[in-house]
C-alpha cells in the first residue's frame, strides 16, 4: 500500500509536469478550476476576507503557470479556541454537513490507502517539484519537546547571565504573566491554538488544496495528534494527513484533494437545483465553507454573498 | 479627574518561520561564509485582528535577501501588503556559539535605539513611520546540529519619567456615533488602499461636524495648527482590553520630542475579520513630560525590550534536524 501511494504520488507528479494547466472552464461539469479561475477566485477572496492575502513564498519553489506575487493564498494567526473532538455532536446537530451527505459513508473521504496503513506511514506525499530539498520526508511532525530543544539543554546560557542588562525592570513594560489571556483563566490559556492556514492550486487534481500549521499558546508548532484533534473526527488521518506544502518550508497537515472536485460539483449541482446559478469567483467561498465542515474549530474568515439554502443558515 | 497610572505596554512577541532559518543556512553556507557583517532584514506585522490573540513580528523567508548582491533590488521582494507590514531590522548572526553568548546586548540595543532615536529627530519617521519599530535579532546557526540559537529585541526608548495614562477605553465608547462611523470607514479606506495599507502609523483629524480623515504622520505639522482633535494611531498588535502594543511606546517618544505634545491621545487600531473593529480599538490619553535631556542634541535616550522567552530573559533555540539534516532526510526516505 505504501509503494502504491508512492507510484501514486511519482505519477501525479510526472503527470504534473507534462500536462499543461487545464485552461478551458469545467467548474459547473466537473467542480473543478482552471489557473485563471483559481487567480480570479483569489482575487475575490482576498477582496471580500482581507485577513486573506496572496503571497509570492519561495522564489525557487514557483509554480510557473501561477503569476509569481499570487502563488498561494493565506491567513495567519487564526484562533482555534475549541477542539473539533468537543464540539462534533453539537456541530452534526446543526446539520453542518448536509450539503456533504454521501450515498455511501466514505463519500469524499476515502482516499488512496486505508486509513490505518496511512497513519503508520502518514507522510507518503511527496509534492511533486524539481526541487531537491523537495524530497524531503519526514516520519512525523515534531513534537513540541524535540522540535524546540529541552529548556534545560546545558548549551541554553543561564538567564542569570542576562539578568543585569535590562537594568531595573521597566515599570513601562507589561509583565509577561498579563499577556497571554485577558482574564488569568487558565483554562482559556491552553485552549487557545492558532493555526496558519493557506490554500494553494493543485494542478493534478485542478482543485484548490488547504494546508495548516497549528501552534500553541506559546507559539511552539503542534505535532500531529495535536492538530488532530482539531479535525472533524470523520476526517482525522484519512483525508487529513501530514504532507510538504509546495511554496513553504516547515511542517504542514493537507486536506486530501482527490475528492474535493467531487463534492464541489455536489456543491453546485444543489445549488442550481435550487435556482441559484453559482459564480466561479465565488468558488473559495463554497470551498472554504466546505473546508469548515473538515476543521469546524478554526475560525477563518469567509463570508457568503448568497445564502446557500440550508435551513440552518 | 481620574487618577493617572503608569501605562504599560505589551510587548511584541516574535514568531519565525522555518523558511527564514533554511534562507539563512543557504545565504551562510553560500555567501557570507565567516563574514559576521551584520545583515538588513526585514519583519512583518498587521494589527491585531482576532479579539482572542495578538499579531506577531514575523520573520518569513522574504525576510532575508535570496542573496547579498541583490539586497539592492530585494525593495521589490519586501513590499509589503496589508497583513503584513515591513519592519527594517538587523540581524547579528554569529560563527560560534561562545560568540552568541558573548555579544554586548546592552550595546547592541542602544544602537538600534540610537538610530531609531535618529531618525526621529531628524524627520526620517515622518516619511518611513516603520522605523519606530525597528528591531534586532542575534542568532547562531549550528549548522552541524541544524539548531538555531536566536534572540529578538524590540528597542523601546525609555520616557523619564514613564507616560501616564488618564484614559484608556474602546474606541466605539470614546467616540460619538457619527464620529465612529466616520472613523471606520476612513480606516477602511486606508487599509484597503495599496499606498496605504502597509503604513503602520498615522494621524486621525476630527472636525467639529464629526467627519474623520486619516493622514500621513508628516502632516502633523498642518493638523495641528488646524486646530481641529488630533489622536495619533497606530496598528496595534495587541488584543488585551486593558493594554496597547508595543509600537506605541517609540510613538510616544516621537510624539512628544518632535511634535511638543505632552497630552497625547491615540488610537490602539484593531479589526475584526480584516475590518476596523472599534470596540476592539482602544483610545488612551498618555500625559507625559519632556525631560530637560531629551532637548539636549546630544542624547540618547534608554532602551529596553529584549523578548522574554516564557517569564525569562533567555534566548530560544529551534532544531530543525529533521527537516534540514540531509543524512536525516536520506535516511527517511529510504
Amino acid at each position: 500500500m505504501v509503494l502504491s501511494q508512492k507510484l501514486h504520488e511519482v505519477y501525479k507528479g510526472a503527470m504534473e509536469r507534462f500536462t499543461p494547466p487545464r485552461t478551458v472552464s469545467a467548474f459547473k461539469e466537473k467542480g473543478v478550476l482552471s489557473v485563471d479561475e483559481f487567480v480570479l477566485a483569489g482575487d475575490n477572496l482576498v477582496a471580500k476576507c482581507p485577513t486573506w492575502s496572496w503571497e509570492a513564498g519561495d522564489s525557487s519553489k514557483r509554480k510557473p503557470f501561477l503569476p509569481a506575487n499570487k502563488q498561494f493564498l493565506i491567513t495567519r494567526n487564526v484562533p482555534c479556541l475549541r477542539r473539533a473532538s468537543a464540539i462534533e455532536e453539537e456541530y452534526e446537530a446543526a446539520g453542518g454537513e448536509v450539503l456533504l451527505d454521501n450515498d455511501d459513508d466514505d463519500g469524499w473521504l476515502a482516499t488512496h490507502g486505508k486509513p490505518k496503513e496511512k497513519e503508520a506511514k502518514a507522510d507518503e506525499e511527496i509534492l511533486p517539484s524539481l526541487d531537491a530539498l523537495e524530497i524531503s520526508n519526514r516520519k512525523t511532525i515534531q513534537s513540541i519537546s524535540s522540535h524546540f530543544g529541552g529548556e534545560e539543554e546545558e548549551d541554553i546560557p543561564d538567564m542569570a547571565e542576562y539578568e543585569d542588562f535590562e537594568g531595573v525592570t521597566d515599570p513601562a513594560t507589561l509583565p509577561t504573566t498579563y499577556m497571554v489571556a485577558c482574564e488569568p483563566d487558565e483554562d482559556a490559556i491552553l485552549r487557545t491554538r492558532t493555526y496558519d492556514v493557506s490554500i494553494t492550486y493543485d494542478k493534478y487534481y485542478q482543485t484548490p488544496r488547504v494546508w495548516l500549521t497549528g501552534y500553541d499558546e506559546s507559539r511552539r508548532v503542534l505535532d500531529l495528534k495535536s492538530v488532530m484533534d482539531d479535525v472533524s473526527q470523520d476526517h482525522a488521518r484519512k483525508t487529513v494527513t501530514p504532507g510538504n506544502h509546495p511554496h513553504m518550508s516547515g511542517d504542514h497537515v493537507t486536506v486530501h484533494p482527490c475528492q474535493h472536485a467531487a463534492v464541489m460539483k455536489k456543491i453546485i449541482d444543489v445549488l442550481m437545483s435550487r435556482g441559484v446559478e453559482p459564480e466561479v469567483d465565488k468558488y473559495l467561498f463554497l470551498f472554504l465553507k466546505f473546508m469548515a465542515s473538515v476543521i469546524p474549530t478554526i475560525e477563518y474568515d469567509y463570508t457568503m454573498d448568497f445564502d446557500l439554502g440550508t435551513s440552518n443558515h | 479627574m481620574a487618577e493617572s497610572t503608569v501605562l504599560q505596554f505589551s510587548p511584541f512577541q516574535s514568531h519565525v518561520e522555518e523558511g527564514f532559518w533554511k534562507r539563512l543556512s543557504s545565504l551562510k553556507l553560500n555567501t557570507l561564509g565567516l563574514d559576521e557583517t551584520p545583515v538588513k532584514i526585514t519583519g512583518f506585522y498587521g494589527p491585531c485582528s482576532h479579539a482572542q490573540v495578538s499579531s506577531h513580528l514575523y520573520l518569513l523567508d522574504e525576510s532575508l535577501p535570496a542573496n547579498l548582491a541583490e539586497e539592492s533590488s530585494s525593495s521589490e521582494m519586501v513590499l509589503g501588503n496589508r497583513n503584513r507590514c515591513p519592519i527594517p531590522g538587523t540581524l547579528y548572526n554569529t560563527n560560534t556559539l561562545e560568540s552568541f553568548r558573548g555579544l554586548d546586548k546592552q550595546s547592541l540595543i542602544r544602537k538600534e535605539a540610537k538610530k531609531i532615536w535618529e531618525e526621529i529627530c531628524s524627520g526620517r519617521v515622518e516619511a518611513a513611520c516603520a522605523v519606530l519599530s525597528r528591531f534586532l535579532v542575534i542568532s547562531y546557526a549550528d549548522l552541524k546540529k541544524w539548531t538555531f540559537h536566536y534572540w529578538f529585541a524590540f528597542p523601546a526608548l525609555v520616557l523619564n519619567p514613564s507616560a501616564l495614562v488618564s484614559k484608556l477605553q474602546p474606541a466605539s465608547e470614546w467616540f460619538n456615533l457619527e464620529e465612529g462611523k466616520s472613523l471606520s470607514e476612513a480606516c477602511n479606506e486606508w487599509r484597503k488602499s495599496s499606498l496605504t495599507a502597509a503604513v503602520p502609523f498615522f494621524l486621525v483629524i476630527i472636525t467639529a461636524d464629526s467627519h474623520v480623515t486619516l493622514r500621513p504622520l508628516k502632516d502633523w505639522e498642518t493638523c495641528q495648527r488646524d486646530g481641529h482633535k488630533l489622536l495619533f494611531g497606530f496598528y496595534d498588535p495587541c488584543h488585551l482590553p486593558s493594554n496597547p502594543g508595543w509600537p506605541l511606546r517609540n510613538f510616544l517618544a516621537f510624539i512628544c520630542s518632535r511634535c511638543k505634545i505632552e497630552k497625547i491621545q491615540f488610537l490602539c487600531y484593531r479589526e475584526r475579520h480584516g475590518l476596523a473593529d472599534l470596540t476592539h480599538s482602544l483610545v488612551g490619553e498618555a500625559l507625559v513630560s519632556i525631560s530637560q535631556e531629551w532637548k539636549n542634541p546630544q542624547f540618547i535616550p534608554e532602551a529596553v525590550g529584549w523578548e522574554r522567552n516564557g517569564s525569562k530573559l533567555a534566548p530560544r533555540r529551534i532544531d530543525l534536524a529533521t527537516s534540514m539534516d540531509p543524512i536525516r532526510l536520506a535516511m527517511s526516505a529510504a
